[in-house]
């Protein structure tokens, strides 16, 4: 009998034990250093939103161990969670007024240090019908009607006259839309935060090194949207990772840090 | 034995339902021309169509409920708008130009230079939903158009019928397929050059017969892109077992001698990022040309003689402003636009000839007309 409970006892431990480490990833977005916001004086947040998938957490032997996303939030499905950092107010024009600010979930009981995750739609999901999509990817605001598939990233600043949001979604894609066979330009943005502790850290999304590059207050507003004629994407694509007249990894981005 | 007569009125209207509900959609068209593919989550039926010839018509798919998808496609100018540049519902300037909707249910791909877009219920949510720029611009679109379904008494019922087998028949969806059924039914083969090629040897001038002989010789090549029974290469139908898509470089533009074109309208290059791909258009029918002046991706060639004297000339000289270029000189031109000589008279009869391509019946037609104007 004790053999039998020494047997069935760790299962049943592990178990219960093997999903409990609740997940909780905010995001916030600064500019230079402080806080910006849709309302912010001077240089103004003008959108921020953004899918995630792929999110792991690394543990003292360096392995990664995946983040499974709390479906029960009405953002979040079990491949990709949706973070709307803008308000629809102020300089947010093309805005919502509902927030997400963090992924909630859940992983395997660790001691974790190190962050991963792609911001992106996994390719499997990027190219179905939106209009019968499930939550949070029945957002047609975040559909890219004209490329096909999502817009990964929405982001934006403005200042009273001037500024520069950037679309970065999946380009050069082949087929037809319901039969896309793949994109030349993936366009996904990886991740990775070594130092990055959960409950210590939140995720910061440097806009100033997004836009670092482009030209925010020379009078004219610029964009990028993931396109091959456009001069205004080499920079911001820079930043986060992506090569962009190749579409290939850097290995490094300068968006994203452990705050 | 009394219930017989009620039991066989029942039998027979049971009967009749199913075997009209089982009816191929009438297309209408010219014996011999195979109908247009439909796709197989949306089939063609009067309901559906009905709704969709409403909803064509109606502003409030607009944002701010100024526009319906009639403002850009006029019927009597054969569904495009007449300007260079279609203009949204809160002011933007699109880059390029009304694209006609006749026949558009045998295009092989839609829009100028998208190669994704092969069927009208994705096309529609650009228009509808996009932002860059704001056309229709329906925010919020999903509830929006749902409710005007279902609490537009005409709408709902027609819903309802369209697509009785959903469990929620008045959606987004159900009213950008109910736009697109009746946007296929619009089809013209009626033009004076049809009754000629039914045997009318006088429905078309001599001009126009001398004309026709110009565009489908190898000298003027114009039948190499704008061929068929559609005019144009990117045509496909119902038994069609080859996928054929047309994109083109006419020489139109040449900035800084590098073939480029204007970066707001590189055409395929956009999609693609192929440097070949610079400046590649699709040859759109050229049906009903004589009325959907002004022409080329951007409004740019204001009438039909400027069209031939360019293709004339083998490309468009541009000699001054932020445009300049010579596009006969670009690299990345048609291997078909190489230019050719005309006479005057030659001139004319090709002119006569596209002329003859107008088909008046389908400019007026009452089923493809305003019906909130009854």
């Amino acid at each position: 009998m004790r053999l039998f409970a020494a047997l069935i006892v760790p299962w049943v431990c592990v178990s219960c034990s093997q999903w409990d480490h609740p997940v909780k990833i905010p995001f916030i977005a600064t500019w230079q250093g402080e806080p910006i916001q849709c309302d912010s004086p001077d240089v103004a947040l003008s959108d921020l939103r953004f899918y995630i998938s792929n999110v792991q957490l690394v543990d003292g032997e360096g392995q990664s161990h995946d983040v499974r996303f709390a479906t029960e939030m009405p953002w979040q499905n079990d491949a990709v969670a949706y973070i709307d950092l803008e308000t629809g107010s102020g300089d947010c024009h093309n805005g919502t007024a509902g927030l997400s600010t963090q992924v909630l979930g859940v992983a395997k009981f660790r001691e974790y240090r190190g962050l991963r995750f792609t911001v992106g739609v996994p390719f499997r999901l990027n190219h179905e019908n939106p209009l019968a999509a499930k939550p949070p990817l029945d957002d047609p605001d975040m559909h890219w009607h004209w490329r096909s598939g999502y817009k990964f990233l929405r982001a934006g600043v403005r200042t009273e006259d001037d500024g520069f949001w950037i679309h970065v979604g999946s380009a050069g894609c082949e087929g037809t839309v319901g039969n896309i066979t793949g994109c030349k330009f993936p366009n996904r943005i990886e991740v990775s935060l070594p130092e990055f502790v959960v409950d210590q850290h939140a995720v910061n999304i440097d806009l100033t090194a997004l836009v670092a590059g482009t030209d925010v207050a020379d009078g004219t507003p610029t964009d990028c949207s993931s396109g091959p004629p456009e001069d205004s994407c080499a920079a911001p694509f820079a930043a986060l990772g992506i090569e962009f007249e190749t579409g290939e990894q850097t290995g490094s981005q300068s968006v994203f840090s452990a705050q | 034995m009394k219930y017989t007569p009620i039991l066989l009125a029942v039998l027979v209207t049971v009967v009749l339902w199913w075997f009209t509900r089982a009816t191929a959609w009438d297309w209408e068209l010219p014996p011999d021309l195979p109908p247009p593919q439909v796709p197989a989550d949306n089939p063609m039926s009067a309901a559906k169509v009905e709704l969709g010839r409403w909803l064509f018509y109606d502003r409030r798919l607009s944002g701010n409920e100024t526009m319906s998808c009639a403002s850009c496609h006029i019927q009597s100018l054969a569904f495009t708008d007449g300007v260079a540049q279609s203009i949204g519902s809160t002011g933007e300037i699109h880059p390029r130009s009304s694209m006609s909707l006749v026949n558009v249910a045998y295009a092989s791909r839609l829009t100028w230079a998208n190669p994704l877009l092969d069927r009208l219920e994705d096309q529609a949510l650009t228009p509808l939903l996009g932002d860059r720029p704001v056309e229709m611009g329906l925010r919020n679109g999903e509830q929006r158009f749902a409710e005007l379904l279902r609490t537009e008494p005409k709408y709902s019922a027609l819903a309802a019928s369209a697509f009785s087998s959903d469990e929620d028949p008045h959606s987004l969806l159900n009213g950008i397929r109910a736009i697109a059924a009746f946007i296929r039914t619009i089809n013209s083969f009626d033009a004076p050059y049809d009754r000629y090629l039914a045997g009318d040897a006088n429905a078309i001038s001599s001009a126009a017969e001398r004309g026709m002989e110009l565009f489908f010789s190898e000298r003027l090549e114009c039948f190499h892109c704008h061929g068929g029974f559609n005019f144009t290469d990117s045509t496909t139908h119902a038994n069609s077992n080859v996928d054929r898509v047309g994109y083109h470089n006419t020489g139109l533009y040449n900035l800084d001698d590098t073939g480029a074109y204007p970066s707001d309208n590189t055409g395929l290059f956009d999609m693609s990022g192929e440097r070949r791909d610079m400046g590649r258009f699709k040859a759109p029918s050229l049906r009903n040309i004589g009325v959907t002046a002004p022409y080329m991706h951007d409004g740019s060639v204001a009438t039909l003689p400027e069209v031939i004297a360019n293709y004339e000339r083998g490309g468009r000289l541009i000699e001054d402003g932020q445009y300049a270029g010579d596009g006969r000189l670009s690299p990345y031109k048609s291997e078909f636009v190489t230019g050719f000589e005309l006479t005057d008279e030659e001139r004319a009869d090709l002119l006569a000839f596209l002329d003859s391509l107008t088909d008046q019946t389908v400019l007026s037609d009452a089923r493809f007309s305003d019906p909130f104007l009854n």
